[in-house]
């Protein structure tokens, strides 16, 4: 085993290796994502027991699957960083500040060293230092020599209570392999038995819910007996042989939730056939021992906890919440969408076609018949439609959980001292919208340590709390996100900002601005009023590409900052980039589709209320102009209704900026997909993307805000 | 001795041979959507089973004159470095093999089409075919313009 297939292509060694490797990425770079907020989380808690255990058996599958790939330096590196995990987990040695610091540099190390696997590069990183200072404090004087203390966790939950029914999985080989591999990993393995209400109906049906609830937290291997003999034989009750790593208590309370059971136990599972393992093994334990009973009664009734489970929760507090997820490539998943779209609209064939066979055989009841399962076959369609599009919704706690590590580093960094707040973690939002928001928040997060929180000298001195706060919360409002990033600290000198602004002549002496205003001159290019630069946060650029950066996701930032009292940012964005609400106009022969986001409204104007300034057609609304355009000229469209009187308009705008868009007709209102026009064609002023309506014909999207931008260029050159 | 298979169609009185290899299918003029602001040889993008691909005028693109619908008229579509794109022609004719000896390089007086559309010229008896570079037919040049 060595590193010397990377030299050379790892792809070329065969398919089968490149998809072996691509696979070994994904989960390394998860299991490194889990030890990094693992040890964030216990250099705030300490001596978690749980948690500790979580990061050494992270820390040992990443050494295993290196080791399968030949990653020697990954190896030295996990290896030594498990030894360390060890010895904490066995109590021997307590967290301190040193050990989360260089456990911290390990996972940086690998990172870097994945970086250059994913690279096809060889791993030059260098990596000796650490596993030398690992092993100094591996090695470092034990506690109090306690060796015993490993067998701490087992003894911890009750002995058994009673004897656990014995039963016979009758497991096949893989299945047996499955569970020894659960067990070696450090997962738990339950044997669960579930008895039904002794009225209980339709047991087969519960059985299955039971089965169902049990997935979501983990794995079932096995019932006894099977589905189809409980169905026939209607037994009282059944066993379920689950690998999970929620407690026995989740795991009791998540089945209860399953009506018509009057009990629910969870046991330790052992292979009755297998040799019992030494005690002290982690918590899968390999001990019969009862955990939980649970009768009906005592059932509270508390949150279904397949919320929390179906949450990738970030906060390693409930630590082993691992969830029961597949990774699916992302063009399957829009192959998927496409597919169903093209259902859809098929199936918009079909009703018409039952439509025009009833306006043929009217009195035929196989029509009518045709035409209600074509009814049912829509709701169904919709139904799917939406689960695939729910396919793409992620927590944003994925985006969340790299910032906690960011803030330590740039507060070690500066000397400051700040806790991150997290909040709103489980509210989701489509994946597109997910890859692409990291690298603003992180910018606006930078800017709140460097610029917003003070030294905790100066803090002290204006009655504030030591350690400062930055705060990111997300929820939902309406079809969009808000996420909210804020401190509690110096905030911005408006003053300052006014004056640079001035100073840079982006305002002039007379402008009258609210304090909103004079905010929001952050994010104009080429602003920035840091009298100091520092390597945190730019040089100036920086507020302006974060604001193009969300305006070009159909998102829009505002600031609100007090003196004294802190900054708070708020950032708002569409819920997904894949679906918007838009308004169908015809121009000519074509239709428009333009986002309803940014329409505010739709008037019919005479033509002889439109007049022309400098050039410009404009007309009068509520006491303010409003310059026209018509999508006949800007996107040069034969029109059919040359001398139509009164004309169509759509008033649209974007931020205080409006204008009117001149059209023949309006069709309504629709949900459409979002769709690129390829890499040829994307980057077309004023077209945003395509979407595909019900007859199969391709409608372009509108850009409104590259439109205002047009229509603002145009009006200053003419003036 | 190598040899290549060809798509022959029709454009005006020229007969052009593309790489089979590089035809993804063959389809029947759908409806068409007109994209304005886009390369004037862009005549729009079609629905393919859900994703949206423009379609070339191969007659625009050729400079030749454009000409209507008939029932030959055909978009073949193409994939060139994973980018998936029709061509409209007047009509599809047949695949062919070609040696490799039976092809000479473009000549140097272009046949009424721009030579870095010619791969070169295949010979089957009496029948002059030109060979289509196809990365060309969607190339740089018109990212050049449409940008900025």
């Amino acid at each position: 085993m060595g590193v010397c297939f990377m030299s050379e292509d790892p792809r070329d060694a065969g398919v089968d290796l490149g998809e072996f490797l691509e696979f070994y990425l994904l989960d390394s770079q998860e299991q490194i994502e889990r030890l990094g907020t693992g040890l964030l989380q216990l250099e705030k808690e300490g001596n978690n027991i749980t948690l500790i255990n979580d990061l050494f058996r992270s820390a040992h599958s990443l050494k295993g699957a290196s080791g399968t790939m030949g990653f020697t330096p990954i190896v030295a590196l996990t290896h030594a960083a498990e030894d360390l995990l060890d010895r904490l987990r066995q109590g021997k040695t307590e967290v301190t500040m040193e050990i989360i610091d260089i456990l911290l540099a390990v996972t940086d190390r690998v990172k870097m060293m994945l970086e250059q696997v994913k690279q096809n590069q060889e791993i030059t990183v260098e990596f000796v230092d650490l596993t030398e200072s690992l092993k100094r404090l591996t090695e470092g004087a034990p506690k109090d020599g306690t060796a015993a203390a490993a067998e701490g966790e087992a003894k911890e939950e009750d002995p058994a209570l009673k004897d656990v029914p014995v039963v016979d999985f009758a497991l096949t080989a893989a299945e047996k392999a499955e569970v020894a591999n659960a067990l070696e990993t450090g997962h738990g393995v339950f044997q669960v038995e579930i008895a039904f209400d002794s009225k209980a109906v339709m047991r087969a049906v519960r059985a299955v819910m039971a089965v169902q609830r049990a997935e979501s937290i983990g794995t079932v291997v096995k019932s006894a007996p099977g589905m189809e003999e409980i169905e026939a034989e209607n037994c009282a009750k059944f066993s379920l042989l689950l690998i999970c790593d929620e407690a026995a208590g989740e795991i009791q309370e998540e089945l209860m939730n399953v009506s018509e059971l009057s009990g629910v136990e969870v046991h330790f599972y052992a292979d009755p056939l297998a040799p019992g393992k030494s005690p002290g093994e982690a918590v899968g334990a390999a001990k019969r021992e009862t955990l939980l009973q649970a009768e009906p009664a005592v059932k509270t009734d508390s949150q279904p906890a397949a919320v929390m489970a179906a949450t990738t929760a970030p906060d390693a507090a409930k630590g082993n919440s691992s969830v029961q997820t597949i990774r699916v490539d992302t063009v399957r998943m829009d192959n998927l969408i496409n597919m169903a779209g093209e259902m859809v609209i098929t199936r918009t064939r079909l009703v018409q076609n039952g439509l025009d066979l009833k306006d043929a055989h009217p009195d035929d009841h196989l029509v009518s018949q045709l035409n209600e399962t074509n009814m049912y076959l829509g709701r169904l369609m919709n139904d799917l439609q939406e689960g695939i599009m729910r396919l793409r919704m992620v927590p944003i706690g994925t985006v969340f959980s790299r910032f906690p590590r960011l803030v330590r580093d740039l507060a070690r960094k500066t000397g400051k001292e700040i806790t991150l707040e997290l909040r709103g973690e489980e509210t989701e939002l489509d994946k597109t919208v997910v890859e692409v928001i990291g690298d603003p928040m992180m910018h606006l997060i930078r800017n709140s340590v460097d610029h917003g929180i003070e030294m905790p000298e100066e803090r002290q001195l204006t009655d504030k709390p030591k350690i400062g706060t930055i705060l990111l919360d997300a929820y939902h409002e309406g079809n969009h996100i808000v996420i909210l990033i804020s401190d509690d600290g110096q905030g911005l000198s408006l003053e300052k900002i006014k004056a640079k602004a001035l100073e840079k002549g982006l305002i002039s002496e007379r402008e009258e601005l609210s304090d909103r205003d004079v905010g929001n001159l952050i994010f104009l290019p080429g602003f920035s009023t840091a009298d100091q630069v520092t390597d945190i946060s730019g040089r100036g650029v920086g507020m302006d590409v974060v604001k193009k950066a969300l305006s070009n996701l159909g998102g829009s930032i505002d600031i609100d900052t007090k003196r004294g009292k802190g900054t708070t940012f708020t950032i708002r964005l569409p819920l997904t980039l894949a679906i918007i609400q838009a308004l169908l106009v015809n121009v000519g022969e074509e239709v428009y589709a333009v986002p309803l986001s940014s329409v505010l409204e739709t008037l019919l104007v005479e033509r002889k209320d439109i007049k022309s300034v400098g050039g410009l057609p404009m007309i009068q609304l509520r006491g303010k102009t409003l310059p026209m355009i018509s999508l006949h000229k800007k996107f040069d469209i034969p029109t059919r209704q040359e001398k139509a009187d009164p004309l169509c308009v759509v008033v649209v705008g974007l931020g205080e900026k409006a204008f009117g868009l001149i059209v023949d007709e309006l069709r309504g209102q629709q949900e459409v997909v979002i769709k690129s026009l390829g890499e040829h064609l994307n980057n077309l002023p004023g077209i945003a993307g395509a979407t595909i309506l019900g007859d199969g014909k391709v409608t372009l999207i509108l850009d409104v805000g590259a439109l205002v931008q047009e229509i603002m260029i145009e009006r200053k050159n003419r003036s | 001795m190598a040899e290549e298979q060809l798509v022959t169609l029709n454009l005006e009185k020229e007969e052009f041979g593309i790489d089979i290899m590089m035809v993804q299918e063959i389809i029947r003029i759908p409806a068409i959507t007109r994209v304005p602001k886009a390369p004037e040889y862009v005549e729009g993008v079609i629905n393919l089973r859900g994703n949206i691909i423009p379609v070339v005028d191969l007659r625009t693109r050729f400079r030749m004159d454009r000409t209507d619908d008939t029932d030959l008229s055909r978009i073949i579509v193409l994939q060139v470095d994973k980018k998936v794109f029709g061509v409209r022609v007047d009509a599809v004719n047949e695949v062919l093999r070609l040696n490799d000896e039976d092809i000479e390089p473009p000549p140097p007086v272009a046949l009424g089409v721009e030579t870095r559309f010619i791969r070169g010229v295949g010979k089957i008896g009496e029948r002059l075919l030109i060979l289509l570079n196809a990365d060309q037919i969607m190339d740089e040049e018109f990212n050049h313009e449409s940008f900025e």
